[in-house]
């Protein structure tokens, strides 16, 4: 009984799942088993990167009615920070401390809200004062940090570019420079200077606010707390500096390439935040704009990766763990790669990089099940999900919306980040790689449903094997029946086909396959 | 009498009058400038004038582009991501036609014209089922598909697949070489004219019904408006004049790059009404102006990274003009007003106490 309304509900979707698995077994039909399983993998693996993209880019949309169009340079900027820490752990760690020392300023918020209401200052002089301040905070920030010195690459220089220290570093002879030394400018000063300019940019930033926000009066101990956390921390990164370089670049690639994973996710976490909170915030009453501020932030992010890691494409090592070479590879088990950690194994005659066609879609699933149950199991999940169906509604319950937006925000860059980090080792590093994975994200979510987070899963599978098979049915071709004629797909067919797909899809079930019907 | 009536009509219209004059003067005050005298610019002599008619006729294409778009999102409503679709069908059908079929200049006009209307029926037919972004999304893949058929290698011949349309041998009398004078005026002319018929159209009660969809398509079907067909003649509407700033283009440009027909043409219209004010037909005009301009300028000045520059603007302009350059004006316009008539006032004392 049950079984028959689910199938009257639904034809249109399991006609259109049939019509694909139909095709999918033609697939498999024409090609050789060791290429099925080869193509089958790889597009898991591209469909697992899409996804981490896709599913950010939904849980965005969904809630925040926000199309970021922004999301494949944030994919693109992951992957560069990632590949820093990973290949020049120096470049990140001497970053560090001028980072902490301006965001500690942020930190006093509540300090900065209660002094800006005491409204010191009337008329024209507190309409410029937040300007002024602004202007003096920059002017000392890239004064100090001009002279600071950090330990970097040169992408203008072949031999100093980091498509050279990539290669170096693939061959196990990545040799980091000596530490950059004070010149011109004293440690202390140079200290103190960041330390006052982020205090005066987050005061003239708050200013703006000045009078729009309820403020408590008391001054909770919390705001004190974070200031000296980070205070502390830049000062101990510091002091520490030498000593951490060494460590990091003493470490396990395995480890490191954790770390580089870590701070990557944080790194599209903190930067998620402060764009919601600075740049996207001020728009939800003029939703439309929010695609122009996207696209130019966009190109804004293209920009600074080409100013900062220069144009060419270039890629980044694996870690040990899927690097390993020699008379025992390729494996030819799972137990063989753990002992000799093997790139690439046999799978059914078919020789595969563990790490492209392995690790990656694990790592896919793990998300995949890791986002899955925060949406279902917890509170947070509970107020997404809520948000998603009606916001005003939660909002009207008395839950903070704001802050739930800007987590959520930050979650889904966090998300991407997190998909730039694990495809820099399989598809290299380069200043176009977001633009494609936001289209593909695009068309996967409006295949499997805008808003819908499994949805967002089945179609970036969808995505990625359609694409695979086409690719390798060019190289094949497809005997076309009862002809002699071979039709080889070219290459501008493959986004096409994915775009195909898309159209017939929604023509067929305007809310894609799992989106719910209005 | 009658002097005053002919007076007293340009009075409202003095703000059009007087860009109109202006466009219609740059080229020979910019020779003069030059010390190129009107005659040489009136015979085409090379020089500083041609160049910047060259620009000026880019931003008239651009415009008609731009006024297309905002006419089916920012009066209609209908968010598309196809649009440069129908820019590139009229480009590519008129070099193609103009080089492989040997067809005349009016010929050409009638298929553009036929062309337009078929495009706009194409997108019609999904109109009544997918709504919202999904129209959006499903533009975009007829778009797509437009784009791979045009890069493709087998009709290579016709569009010159990834090297772009070359060849094309625009008729004499309007050739942008030798008569680049004449085509800086019939653009100007075609781009006035289209903005008289859209300021017509927006005003017609069929505009008005637009307009209304875009505020609300359920309350305009309950009104007993068949909100399909009014959507359907400002997608025709939209489409005719693409096509028409596509022919234009290919007859202006040397070479018509594939990328006419990619995503990023239609965000650069996208882009254009943003900047200039969406739902306002000036703020296409304007938009398209500021867009050349400021690529133009920023390509030539700062070079390579110069889209740095222009991703802060937009940011800029997101964040200070909130409604656009026309938008946020209107809002302003009292205001502004206002301080000025402040200003002469406190001039006008100044004065009188010498």
């Amino acid at each position: 009984m049950n079984l028959s309304i689910f199938f009257r509900k639904n034809l249109m979707l399991l006609a259109i799942l049939a019509v694909l698995a139909g095709l999918f077994a033609a697939a498999a039909n024409g090609m050789e088993s060791s290429d099925f399983v080869i193509t089958l993998l790889r597009g898991l693996s591209v469909g697992s990167l899409t996804f981490l993209v896709a599913s950010g880019f939904s849980l965005i949309f969904g809630l925040l009615d926000v199309l970021n169009l922004a999301h494949g340079t944030l994919f693109m900027i992951g992957a560069y920070i990632g590949w820093t820490v990973y290949v020049r752990p120096d470049t990140f760690v001497d970053l560090l401390t001028p980072l902490a020392l301006v965001f500690s300023g942020f930190m006093l918020g509540d300090v900065w809200t209660i002094l800006s209401t005491r409204s010191l200052f009337a008329g024209g002089t507190k309409r410029v004062l937040p300007w002024a301040g602004i202007l003096v905070s920059a002017l000392i920030l890239v004064g100090v940090l001009r002279s600071y010195p950090v330990s970097i690459w040169n992408p203008e220089d072949y031999a100093q570019s980091p498509v050279s220290i990539s290669y170096l570093a693939g061959q196990g002879q990545n040799i980091l420079p000596p530490p950059a030394a004070f010149g011109s400018i004293s440690p202390l000063l140079a200290l103190a200077g960041l330390l006052l300019g982020g205090l005066l940019l987050a005061f003239s930033l708050s200013l703006f606010n000045a009078g729009k926000q309820a403020v408590s009066k008391r001054l909770g101990w919390r705001s004190f707390a974070g200031f000296g956390a980070f205070l502390l921390a830049g000062i101990v990164f510091f002091v520490f500096n030498d000593a951490l370089t060494a460590f990091l670049a003493a470490l396990n690639t395995n480890w490191l390439f954790l770390t580089a994973v870590t701070v990557a996710v944080g790194a599209g976490i903190g930067l998620g935040a402060l764009m919601e909170t600075t740049l996207i915030r001020p728009l939800y009453i003029r939703p439309i704009y929010q695609l122009m501020l996207t696209i130019g932030l966009s190109a804004i992010g293209i920009e600074m990766v080409r100013a900062v890691w220069g144009r060419p494409e270039f890629t980044m090592p694996r870690p040990e763990l899927f690097a390993g070479t020699g008379e025992a590879c390729p494996a030819t088990s799972l137990s063989d790669w753990w002992q000799y950690h093997c790139s690439t194994m046999i799978l059914l005659d078919g020789r595969i990089r563990v790490y492209n066609e392995i690790f990656v879609p694990i790592v896919g699933l793990v998300v995949l099940a890791g986002v899955w149950m925060l949406l279902q199991r917890t509170r947070l999940g509970m107020v997404i999900r809520a948000g998603v169906q009606d916001r005003e509604m939660v909002e009207a319950l008395g839950i903070n919306v704001r802050r739930v937006f800007t987590l959520v925000f930050a979650l889904g860059v966090g998300l991407a980040a997190l998909g730039g980090v694990l495809a820099a080792p399989s598809i290299g590093l380069s200043n176009m790689m977001g633009e494609s994975f936001l289209l593909n994200a695009l068309i996967a979510l409006a295949i499997g449903g805008l808003t819908s987070y499994p949805g967002a899963a089945l179609g970036s599978l969808l995505v990625g094997l359609l694409q695979q098979f086409i690719i390798k049915y060019g190289q094949i071709g497809i005997p076309i029946p009862f002809t002699d004629i071979i039709f080889k797909p070219t290459p501008p067919i493959v986004p096409a086909s994915t775009i195909l797909l898309m159209v017939v899809v929604l023509l067929i079930l305007p809310n894609g396959l799992l989106g719910k019907k209005e | 009498m009658a002097k005053n009536k002919f007076f007293s009509a340009l009075k409202p219209n003095q703000g059009s009058l007087i860009t109109l004059a202006v466009f219609i003067l740059l080229p020979f005050v910019v020779g003069l400038f030059n010390g190129a005298s009107p005659a040489q610019v009136w015979t085409n002599g090379s020089g500083q004038s041609k160049f910047i008619q060259g620009l000026a006729i880019e931003i008239f294409i651009l415009a008609l582009y731009a006024l297309s778009y905002d006419l089916i999102f920012g009066f209609t409503g209908l968010l598309s991501f196809g649009h440069s679709m129908f820019f590139a069908v009229g480009a590519y059908l008129t070099g193609i036609l103009l080089k492989n079929f040997g067809f005349s200049l009016g010929a050409t006009f009638g298929m553009i014209f036929l062309a337009g209307i078929l495009q706009a029926l194409l997108f019609g037919m999904v109109l009544p089922r997918v709504k919202g972004i999904t129209f959006a999304l499903v533009t975009l893949g007829m778009a797509s598909v437009f784009h791979v058929l045009v890069i493709s290698s087998e009709l290579g011949p016709y569009t010159g697949s990834d090297v772009g349309l070359q060849g094309v041998v625009a008729p004499e009398f309007i050739s942008p070489a030798s008569q680049r004078l004449r085509l800086y005026f019939v653009t100007l002319a075609i781009l006035i004219a289209v903005f008289m018929l859209y300021k017509r159209f927006v005003n017609s009660p069929t505009g008005r019904v637009c307009t209304a969809i875009r505020e609300n398509e359920g309350r305009a079907l309950m009104l007993g408006y068949n909100t399909f067909y009014f959507k359907l003649a400002a997608l025709a509407l939209s489409s005719l004049t693409a096509a028409l700033a596509g022919m234009l283009h290919t007859i202006y440009q040397p070479i018509v790059s594939p990328n006419v027909a990619g995503l990023g043409y239609t965000v650069t219209a996208l882009l254009i009404i943003l900047i200039g004010g969406v739902g306002t037909l000036n703020g296409a005009l304007v938009g398209a102006v500021v867009f050349r301009l400021l690529d133009y300028g920023l390509r030539r000045y700062i070079g390579e990274s110069a889209s740095f520059i222009n991703g802060a603007v937009y940011v800029a302009i997101v964040l200070f003009l909130p409604f656009g350059i026309v938008g946020t004006w209107r809002l302003k316009s009292a205001q502004i007003r206002q301080g000025w008539e402040r200003l002469a006032k406190l001039w006008l004392i100044g004065n009188r106490r010498d």
